[in-house]
């Protein structure tokens, strides 16, 4: 029996995730296999892939019965929470990279599960649309490297409320100190992963100069089960610093939420900062600290003083996990990735997203490091699996070879070839790793995962219902319009 | 869902890595020959989880390129420590004894891609930071004076808790955007990546060419050479 999709889905669908594959080869051009003396990073990644496989449809499609992706979109865009471009891309980049796994080792074929990648396709699509809707690109490689999320309205809230800095001044310096305190502690906190990072912009200021906008992400006390105790002291689940600096052409914020700039990022550069929180329980940023300079040198001093403490205790725990451990933590940070997206649907469950599924954990004999670093190498930079290679005369956009990252789905399953629908339901699964036991850091103080759950469920923002005024269209032939600021 | 057998490809072609070669053939094979053996059609077969692979197929598989002699390579210090009988020895500093001397008569011991150009080179002890019992000693004990880490890692997490005590690093791995490169930024830590070390001794005094613009990560072959930033050894220390 044919595929109960359209064909109209189906192009749909595989031209997306050519859009993403692209991505990514642009993306991973200058990266290497990431290589780490702690954690067997490759091997992680290749069982968050399958593990992504194997759990994400049906967790998707609980959030998507709760909240549709545009809205989902909509609150990320007005924030600094972990919805985002990079993690939208990895929802589709480490789905299909399961996917492209299994095909590979000839488990499944490109015919199958064609429901859930529909399906995880469609919602990611319309996640971005939202997220991206004042600028209506979806990848920041659709429009030469910039990844403008914010309206007018914010970008000149954002602007407005930044505190001046100059080098050698407290705030310049404490910020200055701060920043990379709290990339350090990301990374480790994140088992290598570089989830907990995300930038974009830039936007242009009245007077020459760019902002970046800088979010720093699930630092406090929340979803990764080994931070229960090490970050209590950071009284924030996610962070967003503001940086305007003079001189300095932010050419490339790229898909990953990466930047370039020319000149190189100095901090000599910075004549502004902010600093703001949000998460599933804002109405967007929330100021930090700024009602003067004092105040923030203040906080930043203190906070970069606990980040060094956290980044300490972190890894010494850290060192003595057991292998099987690391592999889990990065596994599961990186197959965790959409989470977020529970908790602003408020169906968050601790064992949905740190538990590896017993469909994924029986690989582990294979995931060595050696074939974790030759897997993903071949996968994502090389594409030189068999699987990934195209008919002799077929030319990629990038590299002129033949090889594409991702296997699309076959129209033929609108004919008569064979198919499946899904992966059919999680399996059950299980970790290594020490269980939560703490709260959950957001701004209405430390919650328990049902009060937090609840409160998801029953929040609206109050700027809500003004949605579709915050959008440079509408400020244009609209000035002064109250509903602007509303 | 289970699965179903027989990988077929008309424009096959052959892994780079002998492992991904070797799992992957053997889990086409295994699978193809449960399929047949079922009896079952595909549409019965494809959700029998009794027909799927098992953790103790894979173990097999990879016992059976173990027992060819083949030994994995570890990235990972945990991963070789925890099962050395299956892993190749760490590898350490290499050492041709044919290095290049300059003009000025250094040993030229390496060269790598800047991260950010410093006002002027750097001279320092070099130190292989390359196991978690060193980053121990030193969270411990601090980060010796003048230490420019010689790192094979191009993550973040191995030294993160010392990152921005050293002077500066030099990363034999990764490229000037892999997460070392962004974190040395941020400490305005200089810091070579994609390093090529040859004949640097642990303990010895280098200078390094940190004055050089911060290379291209988009350079061609050619641009790529040309902007390297040189290690040279000036003695022990």
């Amino acid at each position: 029996m044919p595929a109960d999709h359209t064909y109209q889905a189906l192009l749909r669908a595989n031209q997306l995730q050519r859009r993403f594959s692209e991505s990514w080869v642009w993306g991973l051009r200058t990266r290497t296999v990431q290589e780490s003396k702690l954690y067997p990073v490759s091997a992680y990644i290749a069982g968050s892939y399958l593990n992504a496989f194997y759990r994400w449809p049906e967790l998707l499609r609980r959030v998507g019965e709760r909240i549709s992706p545009e809205d989902i979109g909509e609150r990320a865009r007005q924030g600094g929470i972990a919805v985002n471009t990079l993690m939208a891309g990895m929802l589709v980049q480490f789905y299909t990279g399961g996917r492209q796994i299994l095909i590979d080792m000839g488990l499944i074929r490109p015919s199958d599960a064609v429901d859930d990648v529909v399906y995880v396709y469609d919602f990611v699509e319309r996640l971005l649309a939202a997220y991206h809707r004042n600028n209506h690109h979806n990848l920041p490689i659709d429009c030469n490297m910039k990844n403008q999320i914010h309206s007018a309205r914010e970008t000149e809230r954002l602007e407005s409320e930044a505190l001046g800095v100059a080098p050698g001044d407290r705030l310049h310096t404490a910020f200055s100190s701060f920043l990379p305190a709290a990339s350090t502690y990301g990374f480790l906190a994140q088992c290598e992963c570089r989830l907990g990072f995300f930038n974009h912009g830039p936007y242009r200021t009245p007077d020459g100069n760019q902002m970046l906008v800088r979010d720093l992400l699930s630092i406090g006390e929340g979803d990764l089960p080994w931070m229960d105790g090490i970050a209590a002291g950071i009284p924030y689940a996610n962070l967003t610093a503001t940086v305007i600096m003079k001189d300095t052409d932010f050419y490339i914020v790229d898909d990953f939420g990466s930047f370039e700039a020319a000149p190189a990022y100095d901090n000599d550069n910075l004549v502004a900062v902010g600093l703001y929180t949000s998460d599933f329980l804002t109405d967007g940023y929330v100021p930090v600290h700024m009602d003067n300079a004092d105040d923030l040198a203040d906080h930043l001093e203190e906070l970069t003083e606990k980040l060094h403490t956290a980044t300490s205790e972190t890894w010494q725990m850290m060192a003595g996990w057991t292998r099987t451990q690391m592999l889990e933590a990065g596994l599961l940070v990186y197959s965790g990735v959409g989470r977020e997206l529970a908790h602003l649907a408020g169906v968050y469950e601790q064992e949905d997203w740190w538990e590896v599924d017993d469909q994924a954990r029986r690989f582990y004999p294979l995931l060595n490091d050696e074939y974790g670093n030759g897997l993903i190498w071949e996968m994502v930079d090389q594409l030189s699996l068999t699987s990934q290679q195209w008919s002799p005369h077929h030319i990629e956009r990038f590299r002129d070879g033949r090889p594409e990252m991702w296997t699309p789905i076959p129209y033929s399953v609108l004919a008569d070839e064979e198919w499946t629908a899904t992966v059919g339901p999680m399996s059950t699964g299980g970790t290594d790793l020490p269980p939560k036991t703490g709260l959950w850091q957001t701004s209405e103080g430390k919650l328990g995962l049902e009060e937090a759950n609840r409160r998801a469920r029953e929040f609206e923002p109050p700027s809500w219902k003004h949605r579709f005024y915050d959008e440079d269209v509408f400020a244009k032939h609209h000035p002064g319009d109250p509903r602007l600021t509303a | 869902m289970g699965e179903h057998y027989g990988y077929r490809d008309a424009w096959p072609r052959d892994p780079q890595t002998p492992i991904v070669a070797a799992f992957h053939e053997a889990i086409r094979k295994l699978a193809e020959e449960r399929f047949e053996a079922s009896g079952k059609s595909w549409e019965e077969a494809v959700h029998d989880r009794t027909l799927q692979l098992r953790r103790e197929d894979f173990e097999k598989i990879e016992a059976g390129l173990l027992a060819t002699g083949y030994r994995f390579e570890a990235s990972a210090t945990v991963t070789y420590e925890e099962a050395p009988e299956k892993h190749k020895p760490l590898a350490d500093l290499e050492d041709s004894g044919e290095q290049e001397i300059d003009e000025a008569g250094r040993r030229i011991v390496g060269s790598g891609d800047n991260v950010f150009a410093t006002p002027q080179d750097l001279e320092g002890i070099a130190r292989h930071v390359h196991t978690v019992d060193k980053v121990m000693e030193w969270l411990t004990e601090g980060v010796p004076e003048e230490t420019i880490a010689v790192i094979d890692d191009c993550g973040g997490t191995l030294t993160a808790p010392i990152l921005g005590e050293f002077k500066a690093v030099v990363c034999m791995g990764g490229t000037v955007r892999s997460h070392l490169g962004i974190l040395t930024r941020e400490y305005n830590v200089p810091c070579l990546m994609n390093a090529t070390i040859d004949g640097l001794r642990d303990g010895s005094r280098i200078a390094v060419e940190y004055s050089r613009p911060a290379a291209d990560a988009y350079a061609d072959e050619e641009k790529a050479a040309a902007q390297r930033s040189r290690i040279y050894e000036l003695g022990t220390a």
